[in-house]
Formats: C-alpha cells, structure tokens, sequence
C-alpha cells in the first residue's frame, strides 16, 4: 500500500475543509451527497407511484365504488370518490411514466451509478462533480414540472407511457393539452439530466481508475453501469428529439405525426421504441450488476463465469439496440422486419441464460449467507427467470398476436421490473445502507419486508399471466362491461387486495429505512465481509473517499481464497506474491 | 494537453479553402439537370466529404488515438439502424 | 506561464482513453448529441421517403443564396476556431484572444442571419404547419404553382434547422465564457483544455450544419 500512495489532488484536500451546510447537503458536489439525495427523490417518486397504482387496482378489483379516501379527491377527478374513466387514463399514465423514469431509473443509474462508480474505482469523485450537482438539480425541475400536470385544466396526460401518436398528438382524443405537454417537457428536461449524469458516469469510468484497476478486475456492478451509462447516453436523446417534435405537434402547429398532412404516426412508436428498448436494459443491467456482487458475497465464492458475465453484459446492451420492433408487431408495420425483430430478440435469451446460470454456478455449493441484500437478491434471480421466460413466449409473433396488449404483459412487465429491479434495488439499498449512512438496517425487519413483499408480489402478478390469456385487455377502466370478463371478476379483486397488501408490505421497509438512519447500529467499515474498495474505508467515507489512492492487485470476487486466513481478500491488500500493477501516470 | 502538439499542425487554411470550395461545388451539382437520383448521390458524397475533412482536421481526429477514435464512431452504426429499419417500411 | 505552477500533479491512474478528461467528456457528450439529431434528421429522411410531393425543388420556396452565404459564415468560423486552437498552443494570447472574438462575431452572425431567413419565410407564408393560410406561398400554391400542402415540409425545415440555431446560440454563449477567461490569460500553451473542449463542440455544430445544408436545401 505505502508504496502506491500517491498525494491526492487539490481539489481533494480543498473539499475537507469547512464548507456551509448549503454547500454539502444542498448544492453539494460530493457524489455520495448526490447519490443519497436521488435516492431520497426516487424513493418518494416510488411511492408516489404505489399510491398511483394502489388506485388504478382499486377501480380494476371494485369497479365503479367509492373508492375509500377517494372523497379528498376533486371532482375533476373521483366525484363521490368514485374515479372517473379521464382520470383512470391518467392514472395508468402516470404509474408507468413515474415509475420507471423518476422511482426505478434514478433508483439503479442515479444513485447506484453516482454513489458506486467512484469509490469501487477508487476515484475521490466523479470526474467532473459540477456536472453531477446540475445533473440532480436538473432532475429536481423535471419532477416537479411531471408532478404539476395533475393541478392543470384537464387533468394529466391519459395517452399511455408510450404515449402513442396520434392518441397523444392531439387534444381532439385524449381530452388533454396541458398534461400532455408538461410530460414532454418534463422528459425532455429529465432527458438532459441524464445526459449529463451519463457523459460523468463515462468518463469516471474509462479514466479515473485507480492504479491496478484494470477493466477486468472491475466489479460486475460497474461494467453494468457503464453499459448502462452508454445506453443512457445514446438512447435518451432519441427520446428528447421525439418527445420535442411531439411537443411541436401539439403547440405550433407541426405535422411529424400527422398522417393527414404528410406525417407518420408509426414515425413515433419506431422512435420511441428505439428508445424503449435500450431503456428497458437501462432498467435491469444496473440490478443484474448489483446482483451478482450480492450473490457473490453472500456465497462467499468467487461469482462463476467472471468473464462470460462481463461479455453477456456488453451482449445484452448491444442488442438492445436491435430488438425495438418486438414492442411493435401488431402496429401494422412491415412484417419483413417483424420477422428480423422477432429473430434477434430470441437472441437476448442467450447472454441473459449465461447471466442465470452463472448465477447459480455462483451460489452452488457455497456457504450461503442469507442476509437481507441476499434474499433480495435470490428474489430477483427467481422473479427475472419468471419475466425472462413470459419474454420468451413474447417474441415469438404469432404468439403475440394472441396476448399483446393483454394482462399478460402486465405481467411480464412487473416480473421483470418489479420483481427483477426493484428486488436488485431493495438488495442494494440494504446492501450498501450501512456505507451510506453509517448505520446497519435492522436485519429482523429487513426480513419481514422481504417475506411480505415476495408473497404478495407474486399473489399480485402471476394470476395476470392467467387474465392476460383469458384475453383481459391492460389499461381498461371497467373489465365487468365486457361479458366474457365477467366470469373473471374475481381474481381482479383477489389481485386488487393483494396489491394492497404489496403497498402497506413496503411500511416495514420504510420505517426501517428511516428509524435506522438514526438510530440504527453504528456500522463497521466493511460488515459483510466484502472486498470492493468501498468496505476499506470508513462508514460513511469522508469527502474525497480515500486517504490515499488505493492500489489494485485482483478482482472483486476473491471469496474463500486458500492465500489468506479470512474467506475474503480485499482487492487492495498486498500479498507477497502480487507484482505492482504498472501505473500509468496522469497528463 | 500536450497529444495534439505532438503531431504536424495541419493546414488549417488549406482545409477552409477546400470547404468553401466543395460547397461552391454543391450549389453547381445542385441544379445540374441531371437526374434526381444522381444528384442526390452526388450531393451526399460531397456533404460526407466535407463532414470527414471537418472532423478529421479540425475536430483532429486523424491525430487521436484509436481508443479516442472509436468513443467518437461508436454511435454512427446506430443512427443508421434506425433509418434503415424504418425506411423498409417504404421500399418493401 | 503564471499559472502552470498552480496545476496540481496528477494522480495516477489506470490507463484509459489516452486524453484528459474534459475531452473525453465533450466527445462522448457529442455521442449523445449525434443521437439527438438523428431523430430528427432520421425522421426527416424517413417522412420525406414516405411523402414525397410535399417538397419542392430546391430554392422554390427556400431561400438558397442567403444560406449559402450562411454556411460560409459557418466554414469560417470553424477555421478561426481551429486558428484560436492553434495560437492557444503556441501560447500566442494576442491572436487567441483576436481569433476567440471573431470566432463570437461570426458565430452571433450566423444566427443573426437565420433570424433574418425565418422572419422572410414566415413573411412569404411559410410557417412550421406549411402554408401561412392567406399568404403569399398559399396563393401560389392554389395556382398549381407549388405542392397543395407542405406541412410535413414546414415541419421537419423549422425543426432540424431550428435545433441547430439553439445549438449555435449555446455554442456562442460558451464561447464567451471562454472568450472572457482568455482576456483574463487562463489559458497557456501548457494548458488550454477550454479552448480545445469548447472548438469540439463547435466542429460539430459546423458538421451537423453541412449535413444540414445539403440535405435540407440542396436536395
């Protein structure tokens, strides 16, 4: 160690020094501050859309009854409490918009990527720390202007997540303006947020990591983030420039999806799908790369296929560029490329298949640890096996003739992002809590929350598949005035309660999360035994995160390694027999 | 700071006079009365010819790395993916 | 140079793109930006291959002879940027400094210009729904003289080219900043990251407007 101490930078030291309380917590520049407050934003925005869903599933379980609390509601929306169709439409919007843009995105990129990226690498900060703070500070507008489409004339956008042209093009459909277009611009605005988090997240990456840390010794969690951030970086702006010309449409006047004067409205669902797509790996890479160091530590094993891992990470995002037209086969567009998307999209099967079984190569015959992080993670790799092959199913075009825009893939859409990212996230936040505040989360209610959450997840989500084959259509106000829906009423009640009970399951992990900031355990520098860089010091790391820039000698995985007595060996401890990485001076 | 002066500073001037020149040649091609479709291949030739020159030269990229070279060619096949794809909508 | 002895010895790293950091961040920030225009340049290629009739041939309703001079305009300004770069280098502040302003004048200009060119189309009556109803270009167009409707037209002109004014107007208020920390000699031959970082984004502005030119007014 002594031999690689390198002093730090200026910049470094000049941060250690006193600062306002404004400086630090505000409008602070330390990326572990900006990670715990896009935490604090996504988990609100989380539950924001519990509470959007909790609604949606009481009008789908008791239709047209006065919804219990609806009555503070305004008459715009619930007259009598019971919520009217305009409304419903924005609810389902909503759900998806603020879940996966503001709860899940933020959740794995904004805080994972900005709070794990430089202390794994063994950076003192992102590289560039100003763009960082304008990145949350810019996210901060877009939520806010998201959240003010439900105060305006008109209620909220209604046209779908996807916000289908010409549905959403013009008022004439949806009955919405102003709604719809504070969603653009809000999209737009989080857009460049992420843009200039992604561009940080890069370049922290490829040139700020620490002597030793070569590319294959990163952890799995930062390939996965950096795949991530390079999706990020190209897909999002082909949102924006969409998102943009329709916001034209709708205010001056513009024709881009209007087929009546020149424009095409397949135009968009190719554009956003080519977005969409990429986005939804931008949704599980993050999880999958958190996973694999949970599963890891808690297997106390070195995780199985470390290469064959990394290579199915940078699989997954680069086919993720070709695969958008599965979203689309029945939108009428050419059947040729049908047949090409359906092709290609059986191939992500593959790299995901490797990422599986390496999973469990990882943890068989290890001396598991079920820890919470553990659990959770566990949950995730059963969950996504669930939604991977629901995927499955779904490529194939012929079958999707059958079930799209059914029940089926809502379904499908919750095992993967609900029960694939969300279980990675509540893995990582207990995984990496006691880093980040200092305190250990209490395991015995940690346990609790995980039981709950993975019976009543699976209660909620996995009769869907059953309604969706029955032919029940998503984003319907009332099933029971269809006839043949009838007979089927009673699994959406039986969904309905158990969502219900899904939502008040989170209480447990909320009270946790918030009564241990405070009065949890003091947490020791590294409690699970784990050997990052992030575990060699201290909870909560100081501004600029080390000492001294760490050197690197292995990888992150060397679990019950026979060279040392302890069934860990962190990546920066010297053994006798490690050469000195050759070090590569700066500029 | 130092990678670009290690290399001979190419004629900036040259480079200029070399776009004026081929935009003085589109506007020419522009209205030959050829046939469109020759035009068009024409006109795409002599635009791609000028983005090179400006990215080669004065974006310097002819004096980059190969790692520098590949962050700046990485997202190119993507912009044609997509066109193509959608395009088939109107050639098949 | 004053202001060499205050840059701060480097840690050391593990080898990564070979330049430093602001540069890597203005070139995979320029990624981003290559995506952004290829959903609108994509979408104009691909609505124009979908509907044809709804252009003209070039210089019948836009102006070509004033955008020519425009994209010269443009050319210049890329190679003062490129001559700024170059004195930075040398460490010669007199021509930085002289080249970084005419590189702001030219760049202001430019957008100056295409003010003026939307300020005469919309006067003629083309606007970014097509045919102002009542003008000029409409009246025309009732005569057989010109395509009966333009809107996807208007559309996809006012928005390519009106993003690459916005990025423009951006790069000119960058460039400022930039203009106004070399009169304050921030920048030394040892050390110009600025002027190299903010001449990449301006490339590329210059790059995206070639494209533009040919294929928005010539073809």
């Amino acid at each position: 160690m002594a031999t690689a101490a390198v002093p730090l930078d200026e910049a470094t030291h000049a941060g250690s020094h006193e600062i306002s309380f404004i400086r630090k917590y505000i409008f602070s520049t330390d990326h572990k501050i900006i990670g715990i407050q896009f935490m604090l934003m996504s988990l609100i925005f989380l539950l924001v859309g519990g509470i959007l869903a909790a609604m949606i599933r009481w009008q789908l379980g008791f239709p047209n009854t006065s919804m219990p609390g609806g009555g503070i509601l305004p008459e715009t929306m619930a007259p009598g409490g019971i919520l009217l169709p305009e409304f419903y439409n924005s609810l389902v919007t909503m759900h998806g918009t603020i879940m996966v843009f503001f709860a899940i995105m933020p959740l794995l990129v904004g805080v994972y990527g900005n709070y794990l990226i430089p202390l794994k690498l063994g950076a003192p900060d992102m590289a560039f720390p100003r763009l960082n703070m304008a990145s949350f500070w810019v996210a901060v507008p877009a939520g806010i202007l998201m959240m003010a489409g439900f105060f305006v004339e008109g209620g909220h956008a209604a046209a779908g997540w996807t916000v289908y042209a010409p549905l959403s093009a013009d008022p004439e459909w949806t009955g919405v303006s102003t709604g719809q277009q504070l969603w653009l611009l809000s999209l737009a605005v989080l857009g460049l947020s992420s843009i200039l988090g992604a561009t940080n997240y890069i370049t922290t990456v490829v040139n700020m990591r620490a002597p030793g840390m070569t590319w294959f010794r990163m952890p799995l969690s930062i390939w996965a983030l950096f795949v991530t951030s390079i999706l990020v970086l190209l897909a999002i702006p082909i949102l924006s420039g969409a998102a943009i010309m329709l916001f034209f449409d709708q205010t001056i006047g513009t024709h881009f999806f209007d087929a009546l004067d020149g424009g095409q409205p397949l135009l968009w669902q190719h554009l956003f799908w080519y977005f969409g797509h990429p986005e939804v790996y931008i949704l599980i890479l993050p999880a999958m790369g958190f996973v694999s160091d949970i599963i890891a530590n808690a297997s106390r094993k070195p995780i199985f296929g470390y290469h064959s891992m990394v290579y199915a990470i940078i699989a997954i995002g680069f086919l993720g560029w070709v695969v958008w037209g599965h979203h689309m086969f029945q939108s009428g567009m050419n059947p040729t490329l049908g047949t090409t998307f359906m092709i290609s999209t059986l191939f992500i099967a593959v790299p995901s298949a490797i990422k599986t079984f390496n999973w469990m190569g990882t943890m068989w015959r290890g001396n598991i640890r079920f820890h919470v992080p553990m659990l959770h993670a566990t949950a995730f790799v059963a969950m996504f096996v669930i939604g991977g092959l629901s995927g499955v199913f779904m490529a194939s075009n012929t079958f999707d003739i059958y079930i799209h825009d059914t029940y089926f893939i809502v379904a499908h859409i919750h095992y993967v992002l609900f029960g694939g990212s969300l279980f990675a996230i509540f893995g990582a936040i207990t995984f990496w809590y006691p880093k980040m505040f200092g305190r250990m989360m209490n395991p015995f209610w940690g346990k609790v929350h995980f039981v709950l959450t993975f019976i009543f997840f699976n209660l909620a989500f996995f009769p869907m598949h059953s309604l969706g084959v029955a032919g029940h259509m998503r984003r319907i106000y009332d099933p029971t005035q269809y006839e043949f829906l009838q007979p089927l009423q009673p699994v959406n009640t039986f969904i309905s309660i158990s969502v219900f009970l899904l939502v008040l399951s989170q209480l447990p992990f909320a009270l946790n999360f918030i009564l241990s900031w405070f009065n949890g355990a003091k947490a020791p520098d590294n409690p699970w035994d784990d050997n990052g860089l992030e575990w060699s010091v201290p909870s909560p790391p100081p501004h600029g995160n080390f000492k001294e820039t760490p050197t690197v000698y292995r990888g992150a995985y060397e679990f019950s390694s026979p060279l040392v007595e302890e069934d860990f060996l962190p990546q920066n401890k010297k053994l006798d027999s490690d050469p000195e990485p050759a070090q590569a001076a700066g500029h | 700071m130092t990678e670009a002066a290690q290399h001979k500073r190419p004629n900036y001037m040259g480079i200029w006079v070399g776009l004026a020149a081929l935009t003085l040649v589109e506007l020419g091609v522009a209205f030959l009365p050829w046939s469109k479709q020759v035009i068009i291949l024409l006109l795409v030739g002599l635009a791609v010819w000028k983005a090179l020159m400006v990215a080669l030269y004065f974006m310097h990229l002819r004096f980059e790395g190969n790692r520098m070279r590949i962050f700046a060619i990485a997202p190119l096949p993507l912009t044609v993916i997509i066109v193509i794809a959608v395009l088939t909508e109107y050639v098949w | 140079m004053a202001h060499a002895a205050v840059m701060q010895p480097p840690p050391k790293r593990e080898v990564g793109a070979d330049v430093y950091n602001e540069k890597l961040g203005m070139w995979v920030f320029l990624g981003s930006e290559v995506m952004f225009f290829t959903a609108l340049i994509g979408s104009y290629i691909i609505l124009r291959f979908g509907n044809p009739d709804a252009w003209t041939a070039p210089g019948a309703i836009l102006n070509i002879p004033i955008t020519a001079v425009n994209t010269f305009l443009l050319i210049c300004s890329s190679m003062t940027m490129v001559k700024a770069f170059a004195a930075a280098q040398d460490g010669d502040q007199q021509r930085l400094k002289l080249y970084l302003v005419a590189t702001v004048l030219i760049g202001a200009t430019f957008v100056g210009v295409q003010a003026y060119e939307y300020t005469q189309l919309v006067h003629h009556g083309f606007v970014p729904s097509g045919y102002l109803v009542g003008g000029e270009l409409a009246e025309r167009a009732a005569a057989g003289e010109l395509p009966a409707s333009v809107g996807i037209y208007g559309s996809t002109f006012y928005t390519m080219t009106g993003f690459h004014g916005f990025h423009v107007t951006m790069g000119v208020l960058c460039m400022i900043f930039v203009t106004w920390k070399a009169f304050r000699g921030k920048y030394t031959a040892t050390d110009h990251r600025g002027v190299e970082v903010i001449g990449l984004y301006w490339h590329f502005v210059d790059l995206v407007w070639i494209i533009l030119f040919t294929i928005v007014y010539l073809i």
